[in-house]
């Protein structure tokens, strides 16, 4: 297959950026979209023609979550539930023009190229996405009854893997399937209520405070989470915040 | 200057409340509008009208509307301008992924809303306060001792407006007959009731008032469903039961708007 790439080109932080144009050709349609793209780098280094491109990638295999490329308009491409990763040539038409793009969010600036930093989603974590008890063994499974829909909603949530396609594909940049994800997955479970109110206030001032947007549900965040998390955790996210008005008394 | 700190989600939950507030009365102006399609010279509708421009507690409610409504405009816009911020570099390639239209549109049907409003007050709204020319009605104890008492007022109502000794109204007068009577004695106050149905006899009004319609019908569409989930009512359980719902909702409030505006047209 051949291709036609407009790759985002940046030299650091501060520079301006622009596309650059590569045409690519004899990919194998069952090449994955960073195979294609480290096959581009090998040219590029081989041929003298520019510093390879720089991309965040891992694991390879879904479960990190530090892949992500804006490809054509779609955070992780033209699949759904899946990392940039673990898609596939394929998924293309042979002599496509291929557009991709870093994530755009103010709380995560451009560091080169197609990389940006996202440690703005560690601060949030940070902030309070824990359970602060230090103490203790770890517990027996079974010694704390949770029903199995209980766990499964907490399993669900707990599945992100914190990529940030949601701030991406969020025409706000909001990042509240993110926070509503990691609220869930402690609120859902016993260990994790007790703290349940002052979490939740500390990881939406911070998410407010690094700058994303807010929620106003158009739901692309969903459309494109690769761990297909559900909206119902934003609305949990939202109840979690109101009980939290009061839920923070303190003698 | 610092704009006070209101947290993201506080300020979507302030929108969404307005906003519910806002449907609630949709509803209920809608359903009140149904009045205007009884053949009764107003009877109806003008006492329905002049219940809600006279009772307190439905003015001081009226106020509650106007702020309601000019509340949920601003913070919407200030929402709208921060999360612009929040993506100060837009991508080259408009977005593909599968979302709900409605949303990515509600602030523009938002500020088209607004503007049909303005139409809409023009023709309604500020005939009560007022400021723009309309159709009144003229109240007296009995239009038929009128007839003897005031027999000058009697014959310029008779000529310039309509009658019923029956059912003991004057009504359908101009702005011009408004000071003739209130000279005459009589207590005068618009007459919603013949103000809609020639507004809606205008080809060119009912179509801008479907536009109007249409508009709010995404605005709606969008909106019920949203408040819910900006509550935190949005749940696994009757997440579909909410957007059905919200579907059932708009159409019922939209059609009844349309249905009394068409109907006008087509003399019903």
């Amino acid at each position: 297959m051949k291709f036609t790439l407009h790759i985002w080109r940046q030299e650091n932080a501060r520079a301006k950026g622009h596309f650059e144009t590569y045409p690519l050709e004899g990919i194998s349609p069952d090449c994955s979209f960073l195979e294609m793209l480290d096959i581009l780098n090998e040219q590029l280094i081989n041929d003298h023609i520019a510093h390879p491109v720089c991309f965040d990638n891992d694991c390879r295999e879904g479960i990190c979550g530090m892949c992500g490329l804006y490809i054509n308009g779609r955070p992780h491409g033209n699949d759904d539930g899946i990392t940039t990763c673990q898609l596939h040539m394929r998924k293309f038409h042979d002599g496509d023009d291929i557009w991709i793009e870093p994530w755009r969010a103010k709380p995560f600036p451009v560091i080169r190229d197609l990389v940006v930093d996202r440690s703005a989603f560690d601060k949030i974590i940070q902030a309070g996405g824990y359970i602060s008890t230090t103490t203790g063994g770890v517990p027996d499974a079974n010694t704390i009854p949770i029903p199995k829909h209980k766990a499964d909603m907490a399993m669900d949530a707990a599945s992100c893997i914190g990529c940030g396609a949601c701030v991406a594909a969020c025409k706000n940049a909001s990042a509240m399937l993110f926070v509503g994800a990691k609220v869930s997955h402690l609120a859902l479970l016993p260990q994790g209520q007790i703290e349940a109110a002052d979490r939740v206030h500390k990881m939406v001032c911070k998410m407010d405070e690094l700058g994303f947007g807010s929620c106003t549900n158009t739901y692309a965040c969903e459309a494109e989470c690769p761990k297909l998390i559900k909206r119902q955790n934003i609305s949990r996210l939202n109840r979690q915040w109101i009980g939290a008005l009061f839920g923070r008394d303190r003698k | 200057m610092n704009l006070p700190k209101i947290h993201s989600i506080s300020k979507k939950i302030l929108v969404g409340a307005l906003g519910a507030f806002l449907s609630f009365f949709l509803l209920f102006h809608a359903s009140a509008n149904l009045l205007i399609l009884r053949h009764d010279g107003g009877e109806w509708y003008n006492a329905f009208c002049h219940f809600m421009g006279t009772y307190l507690i439905v003015k001081v409610m009226e106020i509650g509307l106007i702020a309601a409504l000019l509340l949920h405009v601003v913070l919407a816009i200030w929402l709208a301008v921060t999360n612009k911020m929040a993506r100060p570099k837009g991508y080259h390639k408009p977005q593909r992924s599968k979302t709900h239209t409605g949303s990515k549109l509600q602030v523009w049907t938002g500020i088209l809303i607004f503007a049909c409003l303005i139409m809409h007050f023009t023709d309604f709204y500020f005939v009560k306060i007022g400021l723009v020319k309309g159709k009144y009605l003229a109240k007296t104890e009995d239009v038929v001792a009128l007839k003897t008492t005031q027999p000058d007022a009697f014959n310029y109502a008779e000529q310039h407006g309509e009658y019923s000794a029956k059912e003991n109204w004057l009504t359908n007068f101009d702005k011009e007959d408004k000071a003739v009577l209130e000279a005459a004695g009589l207590e005068v106050e618009p007459d919603f009731y013949h103000q809609a149905r020639e507004k809606f006899k205008v080809l060119h009004i009912i179509i801008a008032y479907l536009v109007f319609f249409t508009v709010v019908w995404f605005h709606l569409r969008h909106g019920f469903a949203a408040v819910f989930q900006t509550f935190g009512l949005y749940n696994y359980k009757y997440g579909k039961a909410i957007e059905v719902l919200g579907q059932i909702y708009t159409w019922v409030v939209c059609l009844m708007f349309a249905v009394v505006v068409i109907g006008v047209y087509f003399g019903l």
